[in-house]
């Protein structure tokens, strides 16, 4: 643990963590959700050595609440998801804000603009701070990630509210230099104690916990709106209102544009300091408000500017897009415009200069990793299945199975989603159906679903759990099904085909490295009825990868032998292994079929498909 | 002074580490640090870039670097290279490639061959003040056995030909501090890319 006064460079979830030890934190618990998974990864390493528990729960209601009962208990506690997280955990978000907390409890939510690694949709979480009643405070950089998590704890504790900490990716993912506090001892032990007066939320109490809510945010306004609020001095009359990481492209700009136009900086975000956002409109020919995504707090600027400045021209969503992310080049023809200024650097001619640089080359888009176990099992469905199936897909690596050649994601919704919306077209269509989903996803919100089709669908479609044991996408966190708590202990980990067999399913369970198995069982349960699920059953390669070189040593390399090879491209355009190249001689043009060493992971599969046995391994050696 | 270092390459292959390294390294001598570091989708075998700046605190607010803004490019892979131009500038941008091709499985689905290192360069010197093409990971399998220690061996390559502005002890104590598979043979692969790197100069 570094000392306090250190300065020390951290990326913007690590900050978030390490403020959270500071002010004491003394449970957290989280499902990984990027771009917030280094949140919940960087405390769960710190969580044995600074005295606090520390989980990976089955979802992110279920944290929220894990951390709901430990907050009111009275210790500090803290969850972290990503946007989507909070649409599984609204259901109880909305219910805790009204009866409040007694230790501080802190949700930390990250968006996503742009969908760096988030296929499904740009949600703006601050909506949610409006509707559920809690306020919502933004850091703009890995230092204000740590000092505004340790306040929004002090914030929480000071008035019996949960905070939100929202951050963006380029928040999350940011790093900077990070000078860091002292740490807090979490309290040792907390007690629920019984208060019919806190947690009757039944009518007629109900309206009074939903004024007293009311009341708590107004006082928050009052004390912290302008504490968390920042007015830069500037020349002239047009000034700009930003938050988040808006702010730092908007100093960029200033240095780039050499302009210092006065800038109000808001780090609380919800309730809006309306007392200094007055004061700071009043006299201004006209302001721009940066934000990515809604205009949530130019909405807001609008109606104080009714009374407080009728006459202000107002810009904001007018100039500025409302999807994606912004950067320099996105804000600069905005401040171009507004302050009447050229920056004198044609972005447009530059961009147009670095396309064409690139034209003809081949895309580098992200693809499931040389033996991974979800290539197996997609190749083995479309042998069985066909293409015209329809392939509901779900949350995992295996979005990845949207892309060529395999195509076998035909939707992605959300988590678990794909046995629901299989279900309703299987209620109307009579096409073949496969769900796909992971064991991560299974235990986060498929199980319902689950049910859901044993008992309200006679014609279901196959379900396919990609089991690999981990949640490996956003980093290999245990899930029920992995037998590793978050604290490294050991848990008895819960067989999915126990789960699947409880609820009335034929269950058949395939090695995903094996075609043989993965062809026969699929075989098996295409001519069945009911509800059937295969269980294709792999570890992730890049678990087996480390495993084997924490032993020092190797995977069994597969090589192939061109005597054999008739070139029928099967192993690369059908099966797609990065680590098999196509090579095309320049003389007569003729492909060589050729197996990079270095990436082979050698799960054995591409010989399994290989028609001509063509494919070898290359050196005996067990792995 | 301000200094901004792109690293680009494929997800899963370290160009995080080398990124860290970077930032470490400037922390130690006095900079202010600024970056990005994108996790997500694209760790998955995807073109993956990272961004170090580093200067005075006053001069650096956005994480990322804007248009044509990049000192030096660290590209882990040829065909990431061309893809980096969008950052460079022929008055200030120096390229340093490793001529180690990863083929993306795209070349041959969409059927659009992978480009040679000399076509490489040729898109990308309009975007250059320099471009210095290097196989590290030849030398490094050819050295060690194990080509990804070409990664640190780049990074060695950029401090010895000066492209990039750090002290070689704050580098060595970044790669003893962040380093922690096989630091010797790091260490080793940093030293022999900085004398390559300074015969270069």
């Amino acid at each position: 643990m570094e000392k306090p006064g250190k300065t020390v460079v951290l990326l913007g979830n690590e900050a978030i963590a390490r403020g959270a030890i500071e002010a004491g934190v003394r449970v957290v618990a989280a499902y990984p959700g990027t771009p917030s998974s280094e949140v919940p990864i960087t405390l769960s390493r710190m969580a044995g050595k600074c005295g606090f528990y520390f989980e990976y729960s089955s979802n992110e209601k279920v944290a929220f609440e894990t951390a709901a009962g430990a907050a009111w208990s009275g210790v500090r506690a803290l969850t972290a998801m990503k946007h989507f997280g909070l649409n599984v955990a609204s259901d109880s978000v909305s219910p805790v804000a009204y009866v409040g907390v007694e230790g501080g409890f802190v949700i930390v939510v990250a968006d996503d603009p742009g969908g760096w690694s988030s296929a499904q949709s740009e949600q703006d979480t601050r909506y949610y701070a409006r509707m559920m009643k809690l306020p919502m405070i933004e850091p703009c950089s890995p230092q204000e990630c740590l000092d505004l998590t340790k306040l929004a704890f002090d914030i929480s504790e000071e008035f019996g509210i949960p905070v939100f900490l929202r951050t963006t990716t380029k928040v999350s993912h940011s790093i900077g230099t990070v000078k860091l506090g002292k740490v807090k001892k979490p309290k040792s032990k907390g007690r629920f104690v019984k208060d019919l007066s806190k947690y009757y939320n039944i009518r007629p109490d109900l309206q009074k916990l939903h004024m007293q809510v009311d009341a708590k945010l107004e006082k928050i306004e009052k004390k912290y709106g302008m504490k968390l609020s920042k007015a830069f001095g500037g020349n002239g009359n047009i000034g700009i209102i930003a938050s988040g990481v808006s702010f730092e492209y908007a100093q960029e700009i200033h240095r780039m544009l050499g302009i210092s136009p006065p800038t109000a900086k808001l780090m609380l975000t919800y309730p809006l300091p309306k007392n200094f956002l007055r004061r700071f409109i009043k006299g201004k020919k006209a302001v721009l408000v940066l934000e990515e995504l809604e205009p949530v707090v130019e909405n807001e600027v609008r109606m104080l500017a009714k009374e407080a400045n009728s006459k202000l021209k107002i810009y904001g969503k007018d100039i500025l897009p409302s999807y994606g992310e912004f950067n320099v080049e996105t804000l600069m023809p905005a401040f171009e415009k507004v302050f009447r200024k050229k920056s004198g650097i044609d972005f447009a001619a530059h961009r147009k200069k670095a396309d064409i640089s690139v034209r003809g080359l081949p895309p580098r888009k992200p693809v499931m990793c040389s033996g991974c176990p979800h290539r197996s099992t997609f190749y083995a469905v479309k042998k069985v299945f066909g293409k015209d199936t329809v392939f509901a897909g779900d949350i995992g690596c295996y979005v990845l199975g949207i892309y060529e050649p395999f195509n076998m994601q035909d939707f992605i919704i959300s988590m678990g989603a794909s046995l629901g919306i299989a279900h309703g077209i299987s209620r109307v269509s009579e096409q073949e159906i496969v769900a796909f989903v992971g064991d991560s996803t299974f235990f986060h919100a498929a199980m319902p679903a689950l049910a859901n089709l044993r008992y309200n669908d006679d014609r279901t479609p196959l379900v396919v759990v990609m089991d690999n044991s981990v949640t490996a996408m956003t980093g290999h966190q245990p899930n029920p099904g992995t037998g590793i708590t978050g604290m490294g202990g050991k848990a008895p980990p819960i067989k999915i085909e126990d789960v699947a067999k409880a609820m009335g399913a034929e269950v058949r369970i395939a090695n995903s490295f094996s075609q043989k198995q993965l062809e026969d069982a699929l075989k098996g349960l295409k001519c069945m009825k009911g509800l059937r699920v295969l269980i294709s059953r792999g570890e992730c390669r890049l678990v087996t990868k480390k495993k084997l070189e924490g032993k020092g040593m190797e995977f069994t390399k597969y090589e192939i032998d061109q005597s054999k090879c008739v070139k029928c491209g099967i192993c690369t355009d059908k099966f797609a292994c990065p680590a098999i190249t196509e090579l095309r001689n320049k003389a007569n043009k003729q492909p060589m079929y050729v197996m990079n060493q270095e990436m082979c992971w050698g799960c054995s599969v591409c010989m399994q498909i290989c028609p001509y046995g063509a494919i070898k391994p290359k050196r005996k050696e067990v792995e | 002074m301000m200094f901004n270092v792109m690293l680009t390459g494929v997800g899963g292959e370290g160009v995080l580490t080398v990124g860290a390294i970077i930032a470490q390294a400037a922390h130690d001598q006095g900079f202010f640090v600024r970056g990005l570091q994108l996790h997500g989708l694209a760790q998955r075998g995807g073109t993956i870039p990272t961004f170090v700046r580093f200067g005075k605190e006053k001069d650096i607010h956005s994480p990322g670097i804007t248009q044509a803004d990049a000192d030096l490019i660290l590209a882990f892979e040829p065909l990431e290279a061309a893809r980096a131009t969008y950052f460079a500038h022929r008055k200030k941008t120096a390229f340093i490639i490793n001529d180690w091709p990863h083929i993306p499985v795209y070349a041959n689905l969409l059927d659009l061959p992978y480009p040679e290192i000399s076509d490489i360069v040729k898109r990308v010197k309009p975007f250059a003040k320099e471009v210095m093409v290097f196989n590290a990971h030849k030398f490094a399998l050819e050295k060690f056995g194990v080509p990804i220690l070409g990664n640190i061996m780049m990074l060695g390559y950029a401090l010895g030909t000066k492209a990039l502005p750090l002290k070689e002890e704050s580098v060595i104590a970044a790669i003893d501090k962040l380093v922690h598979h096989k630091p010797a043979e790091n260490l080793a692969a940093f030293k022999i890319g900085l004398e390559m790197g300074t015969g270069r100069r």
